[in-house]
């Protein structure tokens, strides 16, 4: 140890640190500490002549580790790493002292601010003595995939995957392809017919050679990691099947909320008022009619059934609207004399094509009827001298008046909720679903349509109410990230994480639990833990975990982090 | 009480000329627009929202309508073109035909061939009544214009002229009274003491002539045109009513009562070729839409205006048969101008619109007063 020669390059970052911080004081400091060859400070260690100083610094004088006094390692730790790899150092022989983040951006005292700089700068330089020299490693990257879901996500992301030349194996729950999409009539704003949609796409999906479905089948589990998953099915015949798959894209989807719950609006005690799903069938089968045969002459949509209520669920459900807003032309074109009423709170009809086809629907002789959402309207059966079959109160919002309607069929827009077998389905593919039961994605904006779990991701309904196109989009976003790993061939697993010491390993099974990746598998002939290391992401619960000390977290080991707290010290 | 809903008023509505206020969201820029628009009187906005739910009741007991001149700001304003001007228009022609207890207003209105039939007959009525009455009650010489043994003898008019007057005016103050029933003896009106009846009733009178709120609207225009209009008329209706003999002597001209005709047929005939110019180039918000009964009305009121100009050209050109020939046919124009119109039509609105201005104070000094006298403190404050 006595021969490594480490060199500490302090930074200015312009006036960001240098302003605080006496970085030349800092720098001569790290001098003194043994085992430092050379300390030098710049004004941007990040820039290019930066880079290059440290570089032509451990040719010159033969320098074996570096350690950078700067930003957080999540700015810069990659670009440092990646100037020491070019100088013909190991990229894990680099340690980084954050003096900005930590020092210089939250404290007044300049004084007291070098100090905790030089002290952080001497625990890098402790810890940096115990870095090993770590290899990144490849695994192999199965290029088939597994897709969850026959609905309109899963039919167009199995439909790319496949024109691709990828191998996809389709699983869909129910007895036909489609999902909720093939429950509907028409689809707004275009009016275009959800069964041409749909037809076209399933029946390619039926002919394609290189999509496999299994219909009536279930995912029961799901092993392995990253590019290697085994999925295990129920298919239609209860027997089991193992399948390989790469890739695994959840594309569940939704389902309707249950109407009945909201006791007002008398769902299923008064026989007309019906869900927006039974609406189109109606119009689907061109019976539009009550219940007891005869014609409607008062329609009434009521918005928000189950949505943007603190009582039910707290998220719009954001197609409802817009579909509403469709039936006042589909029922119109099927009954003209018919009068349709809007029954809403607020009307957020966005989207492409959507403002239009609101005011167009107003234009169509649509009325809109405020309520409050906290005080929602009264459904109840009219007596036969009222000339209706239905009578809804409530109190306007517009007018300001209580009001009384005429209604003859009512027409529930019932919100989008998870279906019930969403958190088995999150469970056997270990991702997370949200307090509403939605599943997680790995980041709402930067990556909507991955997961914690590497391999795995999220498409469509599935994730949050999602209208028809944004499904689409969706479904082909994760085409996209399965594609590019399936063109590189193999997939990198980083260079970090953890093992277990067999020789100290006394097969309590303590860690496999504590894994929140499911990186840990036991060999029960040999009684051992042991770590997928494509799997593993190093947090160190294992670590902590082991009775025995057993596990090894690498680059974070016990020597480094002693160090560090020594050199803090 | 919960109001119940007529989803029907809307369509009933478009017979009455607002066929775009489904187009509404009720954003309120037509309220912000509005000079006249103030609380509790938010119009065109709250009108619009009771015609879009349907609220028959609360319309009908609205004062609103009657505030608004038809500017036509508020039209220019709509993001939706849901014209709030025109239909304020319309629901005051349907509120016009709810006041009126003949059900003849609401006939009219909803049906151009109808109204043109009622023209007609009436017209043809008149005619034949007139030349009888020429011929075997009156002068029997159609060559004889003025004078002794004149054709139509003005006495004999005036006979006819005031008991035509008598009845209109009974028929269009029962409709008044209809109108103050709906509009201030509701369940949301505040029950207002006799005395402040008293107190108000200049505001008649003033508004009546003046139309002062008018000018207050941004474009002035219409203010200027309907004054002028308005003025001439009733010059022109004192002139008849009370001078017809002066009127109707000549031939030479007599300048202390044709002064005045002079001056009202000119105001007649200019202002009503100005709107039937700007209806017809829709030059304005308030000429862009014309209902039918818009043009029967400015096309009778150019026929009387003309036919009595030429009436009296020819009396005075020595042409006393053209000229009772053309009085007969300018009364065949008059009487069913003034019989339909006045309590069934457009013309009661001169009797509408103060009367609303009246009871809008009415209510709002009624409510200052804390509204108690009345009714008792179980009324004064009815359950909303």
């Amino acid at each position: 140890m006595a021969e490594e020669r480490i060199g500490v390059y302090v930074c200015n970052c312009g006036t960001n640190i240098g302003k605080i911080v006496d970085v030349e004081a800092v720098a001569h400091s790290a001098v003194e500490i043994p085992g430092v060859a050379i300390a030098r400070s710049y004004k941007y260690m990040c820039s290019n002549p930066g880079q290059e100083m440290i570089a032509s610094d451990i040719l010159e004088h033969k320098l074996t580790r570096v350690v950078v006094a700067s930003c957080s390692p999540r700015m810069h730790e990659a670009t440092f790493r990646g100037a020491i790899k070019r100088a013909g150092l190991n990229p894990y022989l680099l340690e980084m002292a954050n003096i900005r983040e930590q020092c210089s951006w939250i404290h007044d005292d300049a004084a007291a601010a070098t100090e905790k700089a030089k002290a952080l700068v001497h625990a890098a330089v402790q810890r940096i003595k115990f870095n090993e020299p770590l290899e990144s490693r490849t695994a192999p990257m199965c290029a088939s995939t597994l897709v969850l879901g026959g609905g309109v996500t899963g039919l167009t992301a199995a439909l790319e995957l496949a024109d691709a030349g990828q191998q996809v194996f389709l699983v869909e729950k129910q007895d036909h392809l489609g999902g909720n999409v093939a429950r509907l009539d028409q689809t707004a704003p275009y009016l275009d017919s959800a069964q041409d949609i749909l037809s076209n796409w399933i029946e390619r999906v039926w002919r394609h050679p290189n999509i496999r479905i299994f219909l009536n089948a279930e995912l029961t589990a799901l092993t392995g990691f990253n590019g290697n998953f085994k999925p295990m099915l129920r298919t239609e015949d209860g027997e089991k099947l193992e399948l390989d798959a790469g890739s695994v894209l959840v594309c569940t989807g939704y389902k309707e909320f249950d109407a009945s719950r909201i006791e007002q609006y008398g769902y299923g005690r008064l026989p007309d008022v019906i869900t927006s799903f039974e609406l189109e069938a109606m119009l689907h089968s061109g019976r539009l009619q009550t219940k007891s045969g005869k014609q409607p002459r008062y329609i009434s949509i009521v918005h928000c059934v189950g949505s943007r209520s603190d009582k039910y669920h707290p998220y719009c459900s954001r197609v409802c609207c817009t579909a509403g807003l469709k039936y006042a032309f589909e029922v119109k074109s099927a009954l003209p004399a018919v009068h349709v009423s809007n029954l809403y709170s607020d009307m957020e009809s966005f989207g492409k094509g959507c403002e239009d086809f609101y005011r167009k629907a107003s234009e169509a002789r649509t009325s809109f009827v405020m309520f409050d959402k906290h005080n929602l309207p009264v459904i109840r059966a009219a007596a036969p001298s009222d000339g209706c079959n239905l009578l809804i109160t409530l109190k306007e919002q517009l007018s300001g008046e209580e009001i009384e309607m005429p209604a003859d069929l009512v027409v529930l827009m019932v919100s989008m909720e998870p279906r019930a077998d969403a958190a088995t389905v999150a469970r056997l593919v270990n991702i997370s679903c949200d307090k509403d039961g939605w599943f997680i994605e790995s980041h709402p904006k930067l990556d909507p349509v991955a997961t914690t779990t590497d391999g795995v991701y999220i498409a469509g309904a599935c994730q949050f109410p999602r209208d028809i196109p944004e499904s689409v989009v969706q479904g082909r976003a994760a085409v996209a990230r399965i594609l590019a790993k399936v063109a590189q061939g193999k997939i990198a697993v980083d260079a970090i994480y953890s093992e277990v010491q067999d020789k100290l390993c006394s097969g309590c099974r303590t860690c496999n639990s504590m894994c929140p990746y499911g990186a840990i598998e036991y060999n029960s002939e040999k009684h051992l833990s042991h770590i997928i290391s494509a799997v593993c992401k190093a947090c160190g619960c294992c670590a902590a975990a082991c009775p025995a000390g057993a596990i090894k977290v690498r680059h974070y080991t016990d020597e480094q982090i002693y160090g560090q707290i020594e050199g803090v010290l | 009480m919960a109001v119940r809903v007529n989803p029907e008023l809307i369509d009933d509505l478009q017979h009455f000329g607002a066929k775009d206020a489904v187009k509404c969201y009720q954003c309120g820029n037509c309220s912000a627009a509005c000079s006249h628009s103030d609380d509790p009187y938010v119009f065109p906005r709250k009108s619009m929202r009771y015609l879009q739910m349907g609220l028959e009741k609360p319309l009908r007991s609205a004062l609103d309508p009657w505030l608004c001149y038809y500017c036509g700001k508020c039209s220019e304003q709509c993001p939706r073109g849901a014209e709030p001007g025109e239909t304020m228009m319309g629901v005051r022609r349907w509120l016009t035909s709810e006041y009126d207890f003949t059900g003849i207003s609401r006939l009219l209105y909803r049906s151009w061939s109808s109204e043109l039939m009622a023209i007609l007959v009436v017209a043809a009525l008149t005619g034949v009544g007139f030349l009888s009455y020429g011929y075997l009650g009156g002068g029997g010489k159609l060559s004889v214009y003025d004078g002794p043994g004149a054709f139509l003898p003005p006495h004999a008019i005036h006979v006819f002229d005031w008991t035509m007057g008598i009845i209109l005016a009974l028929l269009l103050s029962i409709n008044c009274i209809r109108m103050w029933h709906f509009t201030m003896r509701n369940e949301h009106a505040t029950p207002v003491r006799p005395a402040l009846y008293v107190r108000y009733l200049l505001l008649l009178p003033v508004h009546f002539f003046t139309q002062k709120r008018f000018r207050h609207c941004e474009n002035k225009t219409p203010w200027t045109n309907h004054l002028i209009l308005m003025l001439s008329y009733l010059t022109m209706l004192t002139l008849i009513m009370v001078f017809l003999k002066q009127m109707q002597e000549g031939p030479q001209v007599n300048w202390y009562a044709h002064t005045f005709g002079y001056l009202s047929a000119m105001g007649l005939v200019g202002t009503t070729i100005f709107a039937i110019h700007g209806r017809i180039k829709k030059d304005a918000a308030y000429h862009r839409h014309s209902h039918e009964s818009d043009w029967m009305f400015l096309g009778l009121l150019l026929f009387v205006s003309v036919t009595g100009i030429v009436q009296h050209i020819l009396h005075r050109a020595g042409l006393p048969m053209a000229a009772n020939i053309t009085y007969v046919v300018h009364l065949m124009g008059v009487v069913p101008m003034l019989a339909l119109e006045v309590p069934f039509s457009k013309w009661s609105h001169l009797a509408y619109r103060p009367l609303a201005i009246y009871f809008a104070q009415l209510q709002q000094a009624a409510q200052a007063e804390g509204a108690l006298p009345f009714g008792g403190p179980a009324e004064a404050h009815p359950a909303a």
